[in-house]
């Protein structure tokens, strides 16, 4: 599984974990993480930990989770991501859209 | 048995080793002290007859090297005496005697003496045996709990509890500890925490922390999430542990900026969260069972979060601590506890607190192992792994010709880069290099082979439609060659790589999207072929896309 998602015990994040390489192959896999969150506007924390290889359709993929949730959850983090990655990130200027860290 | 009579006259000797034999016994007779000496190690005798008054040496001076001689098994010393006065007696017991016959010998009185001499004689030997086993066991023992120590020791040494946000107070209540304390950095300059207390104490507790903590040091070198860490101490102990014995957990994550902290707490002390003026913020309560106990299958590795201000301390600790008791055999309990955290809190008094621990323990014994941890949440200046950057110094040239079969296949760029990332120097930019291929084939691929409009990305659905057509009309390719050249060269560390297909047509997007404050789901690519290349450009009509990357450019 190259996508992962968990809930926090108390409910208040959903932490989606992907692993190895995002690209648009985790197309439907991602969108299905993100889907069904409930009403309790949890904090949604995408980690990065074991990302090692994104392109521009991960960022295209992160935007429309963006669109696609709203104001049903409180905010956006990318976490624990790689330098390299982080570099990526940053250059995107995702810090405008995004909480990175 | 064996029975030397040492007798200077010889019809003592006659009579008794008459009398002697026909009770059973083999007997051998000595004239003094220096033969009865002489012949005791190879004669082993089991009872010895004694005479007191011997030429050469007499009764009272070789009783003691006799008694010397027989080492740590008990040798009877009959003393043969006709003299009944009270002194001699008394020299004879002095000398090492253990009994007396007198002249004229009474048959029945010296069988039934002999056999009561055998009997503790036996008594002596069978006592010796089991000395033995026992200091056999005990030193046996004792190398094995060495060896236990030694590869504890060496399995906790990359343990490092060196760090200036964390303070701890370890006092295990015998020479192995049952609690185990972990600390760890992660490759993204992370902070790794387990507190574990494992049922009972000594040695069979103190053996399940190898596997814990071996796992423990390599899941967080590689910077793996406390819920896959819980996932695989609970296998590994569920698989090692006997039925009874488990091991109750807290593992943190404290992300490198201080902020996040990711805990999961099975079965340990409610951990507790403390702001900067000294209160309790937030208590970190036991949300699951301890480790090894359930199967794989029923096991929850789900986790909670917070985000932590600036200066918030975590207090975890094993229930040692609250079940230590004072002079009154009354409990500090958790409210005792807390009430003295409180009371140093404010000041941050780490070494006061355990003083008060101390001074509420005093000499009373200590029952369980204690763990105390107090982790200062704060940027946690870890250093952040880098991969090795040096560059090989060989130059080479690969060209990849990939056909419809390899593109419709999985993700050939993937492959490339894994194939490369071998090469010394270049793993360190496999996620940058990654980035620059896989956006130049799939802009080849996308626009000039299957004539894509990158413009329907702009909607949600869109972003779906293109995909989607994406995959039908990969699906129909056909007679489709695209051509990826890669190059290093060693004098200027530039590894260039161009594409090209053999579709008549360019690349649509020679054309960048340079509004860059809007951030659009389309048409980056590019924009990120510039950002990290160091030279970019069209070749053969805007049909091959050159790009140079820098290996020698300083990283992230």
């Amino acid at each position: 599984m190259s996508v992962s998602r968990d809930f926090s015990n108390d409910g208040k994040q959903l932490v989606i974990a992907i692993k190895g390489k995002f690209d648009f192959s985790l197309v439907q896999e991602f969108r299905q993480a993100y889907s069904h969150i409930g009403d309790s506007q949890p904090t949604v924390i995408i980690d990065l930990r074991e990302t090692d290889y994104l392109d521009s359709s991960a960022l295209g993929m992160l935007l429309n989770m963006r669109k696609s949730l709203g104001s049903s959850v409180k905010g956006i983090q990318l976490v624990n991501a790689k330098p390299d990655v982080r570099r990526i990130l940053d250059i995107s200027r995702f810090d405008k859209m995004f909480v990175i860290a | 048995m064996n029975i030397l009579i040492v007798d200077d006259q010889p019809a003592n000797q006659v009579m008794l080793s008459g009398l002697i034999k026909r009770f059973g016994h083999h007997v051998t007779c000595a004239s003094n002290g220096v033969e009865a000496i002489d012949m005791f190690t190879s004669l082993a005798p089991d009872v010895v007859l004694l005479d007191v008054m011997m030429p050469i040496m007499d009764g009272f001076e070789t009783a003691p090297c006799l008694k010397a001689l027989s080492g740590d098994v008990h040798l009877p010393i009959l003393f043969i005496t006709a003299l009944d006065d009270q002194e001699t007696l008394l020299k004879c017991l002095e000398a090492g005697g253990d009994d007396f016959i007198s002249v004229p010998f009474e048959p029945v009185v010296l069988q039934a003496k002999l056999n009561a001499h055998a009997r503790v004689r036996e008594l002596s030997h069978s006592l010796k045996g089991k000395n033995e086993a026992l200091a056999y066991h005990s030193n046996r023992m004792e190398r094995e709990q060495n060896v236990v120590s030694h590869m504890l020791a060496n399995a906790l040494q990359e343990n490092q509890t060196e760090y200036s946000f964390l303070k701890t107070y370890l006092a295990p209540a015998n020479e192995f500890n049952g609690d185990l304390v972990l600390t760890k950095g992660g490759p993204l300059g992370n902070f790794y925490l387990f507190v574990g207390d494992f049922t009972g104490h000594g040695l069979a507790p103190a053996t399940g922390a190898l596997p814990v903590s071996q796992t423990f040091f390599d899941l967080a070198e590689k910077g793996l999430s406390v819920a896959n860490m819980v996932e695989e101490f609970n296998r590994k102990l569920v698989k090692l542990l006997p039925d009874d014995m488990f091991c109750a957990a807290f593992v943190a994550e404290l992300s490198a900026n201080g902020e996040r902290l990711t805990y999961w707490n099975g079965g340990i002390p409610d951990a507790l969260l403390i702001n900067e003026a000294g209160q309790v913020e937030k208590r970190l309560v036991p949300e699951h069972m301890a480790l090894g106990i359930l199967s794989p299958e029923e096991f929850s590795s789900q986790v909670s979060h917070c985000f932590v201000e600036k200066n918030t301390r975590l207090i975890t600790y094993t229930d040692g601590v609250v079940e230590m008791t004072n002079k009154a055999d009354e409990r500090l309990s958790e409210r005792g506890f807390e009430t003295l955290l409180l009371r140093y809190a404010r000041e941050r008094d780490f070494d006061g607190l355990v003083g008060a621990l101390q001074d509420f323990q005093q000499d009373q014994e200590q029952l369980d192992d204690i763990s105390l941890v107090c982790l200062n949440c704060g940027v946690t200046n870890l250093p952040v792994s880098r991969p090795d950057t040096n560059v090989t110094h060989l130059p080479f040239r690969l060209v990849v010709y990939l056909k419809e079969d390899e593109i419709k296949g999985r993700d050939p760029i993937i492959k490339l880069v894994d194939s490369l990332s071998h090469l010394e120097g270049i793993r360190a930019h496999k996620t940058t290099l990654y980035l620059l291929l896989a956006e130049a084939f799939n802009n080849t691929l996308e626009h000039s082979v299957l004539q894509l409009d990158s413009g329907i990305k702009q909607t949600g659905q869109g972003f779906d439609e293109y995909y989607r057509t994406r995959e039908e009309r990969l699906a129909k390719l056909e007679d489709v060659e695209i051509e990826i050249d890669i190059q290093y060269q060693p004098d200027n560390s530039l590894l260039s790589f161009s594409i090209a297909s053999n579709s008549e047509n360019g690349f649509i997007e020679c054309q960048d999207n340079t509004e860059d404050d809007e951030l659009l789901t389309f048409g980056r690519g590019l924009q990120l072929i510039r950002n990290f290349s160091s030279y970019v450009d069209w070749r053969d009509d805007g049909r091959r896309l050159y790009i140079e990357y820098d290996l020698s450019l300083p990283h992230a």
